[in-house]
């Protein structure tokens, strides 16, 4: 039989070849031949996906839960906050089995996580109370000339003492089940491949190299904030933080020196916030004796260790607050100022550094202000180099998988956004940053204008650069 | 001048700080929550893992029978000894030297890593397959 066309199945076929036009047009897109992926950058993203799913059939918890990426990696009482009742980070409130395994008034409120680091034996009255390290620039922050230093005093993972094995501590003090902690039963322990992709992992994240300072900064008073930090006179910064990493200066230390341990009196700061609500007993750092050795022998106050605590790089500080071990400071500048307080500048560290230099650390609230801006552009300069890392990744993979990379890039812009506005600076690369905030958001929706918004947002993100550093 | 002296007071802090922290071999105590045989890092490559062959409770020594030979260790009392009763899905138990007896199955961990011979030991693992195996506190 003759097919009769109408008029109405003449714009039916119209519409079916439009239709089918469309739906070449989007598997095309989405069926892009992308490269396959070398065995490093498998065993990241395997480790990846241990890092942000894998529970260890322990209480619900993953590492992501305390170290989750959209918050550079750490926690606080901010993110905290947003956070569901029955997320297994509050597992303490709901699992009568582990009701001791945090304090949750410190958890929620401080961000303080309960840490076994003295030993087992004791459960009510030895403990400590840590901060979340964020886990950003580990491969240029790890290593040191005596071995690995992981967590906040250095001694955080069990086994060889490495990030490889610091998983594994992971899992038996945060994941299990019960206060029993028998692998097998209250979790499964990361096997050898686990370790490797999660050390992968952690080690991929963030920066790659160090600075070298001094960089030619564009706003005057980051730059003189850059100068006192450098300065031997007045910040000294830099011999614990060269180039604002977290590493020893060789000319002082030794090349190789690398990540250092010292007693800086953090632990004897005043009116610390989260000694005001509860009492915990002193941090003692490092080992669990006065010698930083092994063997449970406490200090006159009680605190076990030899009070020291390993450096965090400072290029990555001031998106990744409150500071110190214990949270116990809310702002950059806050930290900055701890140097010039009493706490430090009669620490065992202030000590040697007054004997050494003739001084201690007196800088006046002008300074405090110019340290912490310098630390904030370059916190803004980071948050830059991955915005523009994660979207570029994202015009490099499945569209799948590109959204994860715009999410993390709307993140970091959020961060140098936030560090740069909440003192004041460079408001006109600000104002680039909001755009390629904007771009990014609309390159996430788009389905025909992905990679030209991105392109766009990474041209905002160069011009924002451009504003901070020559 | 100035650039030396400053250098020189820095060195000095580098010598005190620096080299007044130990090398950071391991947080202890989740170590012993981890099986006989599964120390990330250390099992299979720096421990001794077998059977005490010999006690010697004057001396406070032991020898263990493995498959790199025989090895000889002091029990110091700064020695962690752990009973792993994780084959019977119970919880490590802290143990003593009495617990270190001759045909039980040990992992045993060198301070400073390195092996020698009755050298002090820093860990044990005692691997218990009865429930009232160990005679140790809790």
């Amino acid at each position: 039989m003759a097919k009769v066309w109408t008029r109405h199945t003449v714009k039916g076929a119209a519409q079916s070849g439009l239709a089918a036009v469309c739906v070449s047009v989007f598997a095309l897109a989405s069926c892009q031949t992308l490269p396959p992926p070398d065995p490093q950058a498998k065993l990241i993203a395997k480790g990846r996906d241990l890092f942000l799913n894998e529970t260890f059939e322990g209480n619900g918890r993953t590492c992501g839960s305390c170290h989750p990426p959209e918050n550079n990696f750490t926690i606080d009482s901010s993110f905290i906050a947003t956070l569901p009742d029955d997320n297994p980070l509050f597992v303490a409130e709901f699992n009568p089995d582990l009701a001791t395994l945090e304090r949750p008034e410190l958890l929620r409120k401080f961000g303080l996580i309960l840490e076994n680091l003295d030993g087992f034996d004791d459960l009510e009255n030895k403990f400590t109370m840590r901060g979340v390290p964020h886990t950003l620039g580990l491969s240029v922050s790890v290593n040191s000339a005596l071995g690995p230093r992981t967590g906040w005093s250095g001694d955080g993972a069990p086994g060889d003492g490495s990030l490889r094995s610091f998983a594994t501590g992971a899992v038996i003090q945060h994941f299990t089940k019960t206060l029993n902690r028998v692998a097998g039963v209250d979790f499964r322990l990361p096997t050898d491949e686990e370790l490797d992709a999660l050390e992968a992992f952690q080690l991929s994240l963030g920066r790659q190299a160090d600075l070298t300072l001094p960089l030619p900064l564009r706003g005057t008073i980051a730059k003189r904030g850059q100068e006192i930090f450098l300065d031997r006179n007045t910040g000294k910064c830099s011999a614990c933080h060269v180039n604002a990493g977290a590493n020893g200066d060789p000319n002082i230390f030794g090349a190789g020196a690398g990540n250092l341990n010292f007693d800086t009196g953090v632990e004897n700061l005043p009116d610390q916030p989260a000694r005001l609500v509860e009492t915990f007993p002193i941090d003692g750092g490092f080992g669990t004796d006065p010698d930083g050795g092994s063997t449970n022998v406490p200090n006159p106050d009680g605190s076990f260790g030899n009070k020291t605590f390993n450096t965090p790089p400072v290029v990555e500080a001031a998106d990744s607050g409150p500071f110190f071990h214990n949270n116990a400071v809310q702002t950059i500048e806050g930290a900055v100022a701890f140097y010039n307080g009493d706490a430090f500048n009669n620490s065992p560290a202030g000590q040697l550094l007054r004997g050494a230099t003739g001084s201690g650390i007196n800088l006046d609230g002008t300074q405090v202000d110019e340290v912490a801006a310098f630390l904030r552009v370059i916190n803004a300069l980071e948050n830059i180099r991955e915005s523009i890392a994660q979207l570029g990744a994202s015009l490099d993979v499945h569209r799948s998988k590109a959204d994860e990379h715009l999410k993390l890039a709307i993140a970091e812009t959020k961060d140098s956004i936030l560090v740069l506005k909440a003192a004041g600076l460079h408001p006109d690369a600000v104002a680039h940053l909001k755009k390629a905030k904007r771009l990014t958001r609309k390159a996430a929706r788009s389905w025909f204008f992905r990679s030209k918004k991105t392109r766009e947002a990474i041209s905002e993100q160069k011009k924002a650069r451009a504003l901070l550093v020559e | 001048m100035a650039r030396l002296g400053f250098l020189m007071g820095m060195v000095a802090i580098g010598a005190l700080l620096w080299g007044g922290t130990p090398y950071a071999h391991g947080q202890k105590t989740t170590e012993m929550f981890i099986p006989m045989g599964q120390s990330p890092g250390l099992s299979g490559n720096v421990t001794v893992i077998g059977t005490i062959e010999t006690v010697n409770a004057r001396d406070r020594t032991i020898v263990v029978a493995g498959s790199s030979g025989r090895w000889s260790t002091t029990v110091t009392k700064h020695t962690h000894i752990w009973l792993d009763r994780s084959k019977l899905h119970l919880p490590t138990q802290y143990g003593t030297f009495a617990d270190l007896r001759k045909g039980r199955m040990v992992e045993l961990y060198y301070e400073g890593r390195e092996r020698r011979d009755k050298g002090p030991a820093e860990w044990i693992k005692v691997k218990v397959t009865e429930p009232s195996g160990g005679a140790a506190r809790q």
